[in-house]
């Protein structure tokens, strides 16, 4: 074998101490996405996060649909947080052909958008206590899910991908007497999540294992350009809902938590803070709602962008700042649609996290990263 | 070390409590969530939908007109509509056409609900469509315009002891 090889498929030579391994796509640890880790011993020596296995292409799809059919593909990168994935779509549309949402609709969104927020994240933990080898954490919040899910399909009428948020408002009105169903149900199950801070948060077990682990310091986490949690988690006190408010974010107040460790536990209790944050904003917003009105104003069918234009619109989703470039030329599709998304932001972080940790700690690191493989793929 | 072990016992006593407490979960089944309204259904006069869950559809023959518009909807979302002919005897309308639904492709988003503009289309409660073949799960017109019947009524029921389904 003389020929020469393309440079990905050169045989390497075999090293004394490092040995390669994949980790994943398949392998349950890692989502749709490989970690190519290389290790000597236990400790990790370099580390290179493969994604890109579940890439459907949401972007340049958008590019043959109108503005309203795109709406029931662009929630697909995130089934379960929905109604954010769409947010700033929405909101970007809007501003393209100038509609004014009235306000009942815009305090809908805000809690459509909590709520989802809520039902993320109680996956992600899920998926967190379960990659500990803590089952009692996997079977809680997939349970507890189910009281917010509940509420989102008494709202739109389906479980996880909604289709709720239209430009111009909201799809329908909130079924009757729903503000008290809801408050029942949002505060059991802010009652619930406080529970967990025993059983998982506070347990010795899990300090001891994740604290101080996969540290990311604040310049560290400002210059990698994360965003979240992770960024909220190594001390930098940046939430949309209070930098940039849209809809009714300004007349809510929002508490965004922050803690300044930046470790895994640091960041995997962001999250959990975060819950009990959006439970208080939904119950301002239940409160402070208009409590009649309309939901939604009418479009022309097929609506159009005004000649050469473009928006860029960005909502805090429950993996961060999530982002939607969205150019029109006139036509009834956009001419080109853009998402920039919070899990592929706080991917890059992880090499740098994982360099001299041990291969034991690689699934709570990777997975406080607050990543999920197929938005980041789109 | 003794803050270890506190810390331990609490975890377990937490998790222990719950042994005294009813079972949150549902058995699916036999029991299914009951859902608000009359299924999805949408105003065209208003602009606004009316809440309901969001699954199979029902077409009122004597309401729709043949005017594609449901199809053109869906065209842009999964290609799930097809227009076609129905019997002499079944005519309602004058191109005799009716929309006819994939249930292998929808979504059900419900934007075909929100295209017809005529109170033709609705979505019901009747989520539980499979069948053993891909052709069982389109539905004709005449399939279409069956109301389902689907017993839903359990509840979520918070008490002071924690929630059940009842
Ligand atoms: S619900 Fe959506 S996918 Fe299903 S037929 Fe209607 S428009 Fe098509
Ligand atoms: S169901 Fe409605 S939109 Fe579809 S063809 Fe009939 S009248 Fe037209």
């Amino acid at each position: 074998m003389t020929a020469e090889l393309p440079p990905g498929l050169a045989i390497q030579k075999v090293d004394e101490r490092i040995m390669t391994l994949n980790v994943g796509p398949q392998h349950p640890g890692s989502g749709h996405m490989r970690i190519i880790v290389q290790i000597d011993g236990d400790y990790i020596v370099a580390c290179d996060p493969d994604p890109g296995y579940v890439h459907r292409g949401e972007e340049k799809m958008a590019e043959y649909r109108n503005y309203i059919t795109n709406i029931p593909h662009l929630e697909r990168p995130v089934i379960h947080d929905s109604c954010n994935a769409l947010y700033p779509y929405v909101l970007g549309v809007e501003e393209l052909l100038g509609i004014e949402v009235p306000e009942r609709a815009k305090y809908v969104r805000v809690i459509c958008s909590e709520l989802n927020r809520c039902i993320y994240i109680m996956y992600w933990l899920a998926i967190y206590g379960i990659f500990l080898g803590h089952s009692t954490m996997f079977m809680w919040p997939a349970g507890d899910r189910e009281l917010l899910i509940d509420l989102m399909e008494k709202i739109s009428g389906a479980r996880v991908t909604h289709a709720h948020f239209v430009p111009g408002g909201v799809r329908n009105d909130l079924p009757p007497n729903f503000e008290e169903v809801c408050l029942r149900q949002v505060n059991y199950f802010e009652k619930r999540i406080r529970e967990y801070a025993a059983v998982f948060y506070d347990n010795p077990i899990l300090i001891s294992r994740t604290q101080d682990t996969g540290v990311l310091s604040r310049e560290d986490a400002i210059r990698l350009g994360t965003t979240g949690s992770v960024l909220r988690a190594s001390g930098v006190s940046y939430d949309l809902r209070q930098k940039e408010p849209y809809d009714v974010y300004e007349e809510l107040d929002v508490h965004s938590p922050v803690m300044k460790e930046g470790d895994s536990y640091a960041r995997s209790k962001i999250p959990w803070l975060d819950m009990l944050e959006s439970c208080n904003i939904i119950k301002q917003a239940l409160q402070k709602m208009p409590k009649s009105g309309s939901v939604r104003v009418k479009l022309k069918p097929n609506p159009k962008g005004k000649g050469l234009d473009s928006v860029y619109k960005r909502v805090e989703s429950g993996r961060g700042s999530l982002g939607c470039h969205i150019v029109s030329d006139g036509k009834v599709e956009p001419y080109r649609l853009k998402l920039s998304v919070g899990s592929f932001r706080n991917l890059i972080a992880l090499p740098y996290l994982l360099k001299g940790e041990k291969l034991g700690n690689m699934p709570s690191v990777y997975w406080s990263l607050n990543y999920w493989p197929v938005e980041a793929d789109r | 070390m003794t803050n270890t072990a506190t810390g331990i016992i609490r975890a377990l006593n937490s998790g222990i409590k719950h042994i005294a407490t009813k079972r949150f979960t549902l058995r699916y089944p036999e029991e299914k969530l009951k859902f608000v309204g009359d299924g999805y259904q949408f105003d065209p006069s208003t602009g606004v939908g009316i809440a309901g869950l969001k699954g199979r559809h029902m077409l009122f023959h004597d309401h729709c007109t043949g005017c594609q518009l449901c199809s053109i909807a869906c065209e842009g979302v999964a290609e799930a509509i097809a227009m076609v002919k129905v019997p002499e005897e079944q005519k309602q309308n004058k191109k005799s056409i009716m929309p006819q639904i994939d249930y292998g492709k929808c979504v059900f988003c419900g934007l075909c609900v929100d295209a017809c503009p005529f109170y033709a289309l609705y979505m019901t409660n009747d989520y539980e469509l499979s069948s053993f073949s891909k052709e069982g799960l389109i539905y004709t017109p005449a399939q279409l315009a069956v109301k389902p019947y689907v017993e839903q009524d359990s509840e979520i029921i918070i008490t002071k002891y924690g929630a059940t389904h009842g």
